[in-house]
């Protein structure tokens, strides 16, 4: 599995027990595993082939551990990230505004890294409107305004998960070439500095 | 010389001997073979001379056995039939074999020559255009100081690895030469160690660049060069770029260890670690992940450093997956190696860090999974530098307090978490099984040392009193025996005792009637 070779790293960003695992799990393994401990399933990287036109990309996909009490550290997990899936779940309110931190702190650090918001557990708002926290619109609201793109997923049902990753894909592979451009003309040598990201970590 | 030493033998010695062998005139001296100093030195310049020609000579002849090696793998520049591909292991071993052995012979004696002599063969004039960092002039000898079992060893693979690949094989070959002569060339402490770093980096991404678009190569075999390459770099650059005299890794390395050591107290509870190590296979794991981790500081190459993470990384995983029968998040991961860390506290984690850090190549430690785990370590590092009473649940007061060794979270969680557990110590956990037999052992030894200790001193106290008691014995016996001088019939010599002595009975007179 070490072998395989990765085309772009994702990472997964948000609150603890929002089902960041239960989303990589369901669209990788295409399951959804009940029980108590629905916030701790799945394994931590997974490495994902994606059939994008005629071309096959890679996903490298990062989980991460939510608990505040590694927030600090979090920096080191999204450097070098081209993509990253902010969740947050649909009935908690708290865990929205988890979201928006990790998005201020991806715009400040990470300029390649494209944006994916994520409202998890969606199959428990068609159960039961009156659960619903985040008002669909405001999260659509704040997305267009960060320039991200905005997805309601359920874990539980598969519904959007396989689109949102999809999209991921697509995304990356359009952007690839543009990237590449840019590390051709030089332009990235000053940021590959940066990609030291254990001393960066260090230092702040 | 031969004779001379079996006159030598002899007590006289001629004026001849003494001469200098030369016959200059002057006395030899039998350290310089007989020679006088001055024609010592002119021949011992001459010897030296051919021997240095000698290994010039022979240096250069390997060469070119090497580069013929190589020309014969790709050298009709058409399809590779197989009678040649068949037979091109051949005078690569016979060429590759020699050389080492030369170049080990070499670095043991004469380091400053051998580097002029590399320095005429590496081809850092001819290759590799587009690169500034080709304009090392002078190899210091550092470059070869290491020729190591293992470094020769590395060569030895990359060169048969590279004879594979035929035309590009031979141009990486010659590249990464000059690389590693240009790089030691310049000396550590004149260099950063980002600059050291960024020169590795370019190294790196331009032979990758080059492969790409030069000889068209796939991106799977580029990454399958690029392995051998950093591989074969690093193991020669090990010494002088791990833990560069130039940056304060060292003192980094201390510090964490420290830390690590003070924070000897902290539990597996309190990190939320979800890992059960009374189960004997959890156990096992986490005994293997810490070898694991331990294990990165001795490998030289980033790769397999990132390796031994990994493996690290997959015993954690497995035991938690055998904890909670169910695959690990990052959730329960990252605890899990944190805890790993602390109860490892791995050997110059900090450098090995920022070795990996700087020398490895990029793309895998961005976006592969060895990149995850490695992010994970250094975030488990971070952590521990930083982790205070708020990280790991708990007050302040308590925080400092175990810190400063006044007290210990074990015996507290013992008492509360088991109240009963004392009169009857249930052996669930192995390890705490034995703990009781050696403690059960360790008391009969001690009861059986007492005993014996015992049982020395009343034998003490008995050879004490042995003399004590014979004295007193004899001195009753004495006093009821006391010594009497019995005045003895002092028998006469004629004494009349006829049943004594054997003597016959004395003549008697006797008269004869006459």
């Amino acid at each position: 599995m070490s072998a395989m070779r990765v085309d772009a790293k994702v990472v997964m960003l948000g609150k603890e027990s929002v089902g960041k695992t239960s989303l990589v799990e369901r669209y990788v393994h295409h399951r959804f595993l009940v029980g108590p401990y629905q916030n701790t399933i799945g394994a931590a990287f997974v490495a994902k082939p994606i059939q994008v036109g005629e071309k096959v990309i890679t996903l490298g996909i990062w989980d991460t551990a939510g608990s505040e009490r590694y927030e600090a550290m979090s920096r080191i997990y999204y450097r070098g990230a081209r993509a990253a899936i902010v969740c947050y779940d649909l009935t908690d309110g708290s865990s929205f505004q988890r979201a928006r931190f990790w998005v201020k702190e991806l715009q400040n650090c990470e300029e390649h890294c494209k944006i994916y918001l994520c409202g998890s557990k969606s199959d428990l708002i068609e159960g039961d409107r009156s659960l619903r926290q985040i008002d669909f619109h405001d999260a659509q609201d704040f997305t267009d305004e960060i320039g991200a793109l905005h997805f309601e997923t359920s874990s539980k049902t598969g519904n959007n998960v396989d689109e949102l990753f999809q999209k991921v894909a697509e995304d990356y592979n359009s952007t690839a070439f543009q990237y590449m451009t840019a590390e051709e003309t030089g332009v990235d040598l000053g940021q590959k500095k940066d990609s030291y990201f254990y001393s960066c970590c260090h230092n702040n | 010389m031969s004779q001379r030493t079996e006159r030598r033998g002899g007590i006289h010695v001629d004026q001849s001997d003494l001469l200098c062998k030369k016959g200059c005139g002057y006395y030899g001296n039998a350290a310089w073979q007989g020679l006088c100093s001055k024609c010592w030195r002119e021949e011992y310049q001459r010897v030296r001379q051919k021997q240095i020609q000698d290994d010039w000579a022979l240096a250069e002849k390997l060469q070119r056995e090497e580069e013929a090696a190589y020309a014969s793998s790709h050298g009709p520049q058409t399809q590779p039939h197989p009678q040649s591909t068949a037979a091109q292991p051949h005078p690569g071993h016979a060429s590759l074999g020699p050389f080492s052995k030369f170049e080990e012979k070499k670095t043991n004696e004469k380091t400053r020559k051998v580097t002029t002599v590399k320095k005429f063969f590496s081809p850092s004039s001819r290759s590799a255009p587009k690169k500034d960092t080709q304009e090392g002039k002078t190899p210091s000898p550092s470059m070869s100081r290491r020729a190591s079992f293992d470094t020769d060893q590395v060569s030895k693979d990359f060169v048969d690895f590279l004879k594979n690949l035929q035309k590009p094989g031979r141009e990486i070959h010659k590249q990464c030469r000059a690389f590693i002569v240009n790089m030691s060339s310049k000396k550590t402490q004149d260099l950063s160690a980002d600059e050291l770093s960024e020169c590795v980096q370019d190294f790196y991404q331009n032979l990758a660049d080059r492969l790409m678009g030069h000889f068209k190569g796939s991106s799977e075999s580029v990454e399958q060069v690029m392995d051998q390459v950093e591989k074969y770099i690093m193991t020669r650059l090990y010494k002088s770029v791990f833990c560069p005299e130039t940056t304060d890794d060292e003192k980094k390395d201390l510090a964490t260890q420290n830390r690590i050591r003070a924070l000897h107290w902290v539990t597996i509870e309190m990190l939320c670690v979800s890992m059960d190590e009374e189960i004997p296979e959890v156990s096992e794991n986490v005994v293997k992940a810490i070898t694991d981790v331990i294990e990165m500081d001795s490998k030289r190459v980033p790769r397999d450093k990132l390796g031994c993470i990994t493996r690290c990384s997959k015993q954690i995983f497995s035991a938690i997956k055998t904890t909670k029968n169910e695959p690990a998040s990052a959730d329960d991961f990252l605890p899990a190696l944190i805890y790993i860390v602390l109860k490892a506290n791995p050997p110059r984690l900090q450098s090995n860090i920022q070795y990996i850090t700087r020398f490895c190549n990029p793309s895998r430690l961005m976006t592969g999974e060895d990149g995850y785990y490695f992010t994970n370590l250094c975030c488990a590092a971070a952590f521990i530098e930083k982790l205070d009473a708020q990280s790991l649940n708990l007050s302040p007061e308590e925080f400092e307090r175990y810190m400063s060794g006044q007290a210990s979270p074990r015996c507290n969680n013992s008492e509360g978490d088991w109240p009963n557990a004392d009169p009857a110590p249930t052996p669930i956990n192995p390890v705490l099984a034995q703990l009781n037999h050696n403690l059960e052992v360790l008391s009969g030894l001690s009861s059986r040392q007492e005993s014996l200790m015992e049982a020395a001193q009343s034998l003490q106290a008995d050879l004490l009193s042995w003399p004590d008691s014979v004295q007193r014995e004899v001195h009753n016996i004495l006093e009821k025996y006391p010594l009497e001088v019995l005045s003895r019939n002092v028998s006469a010599i004629d004494d009349n005792d006829a049943d004594n002595d054997n003597l016959p009975p004395p003549l008697t007179p006797q008269v004869f009637a006459g």
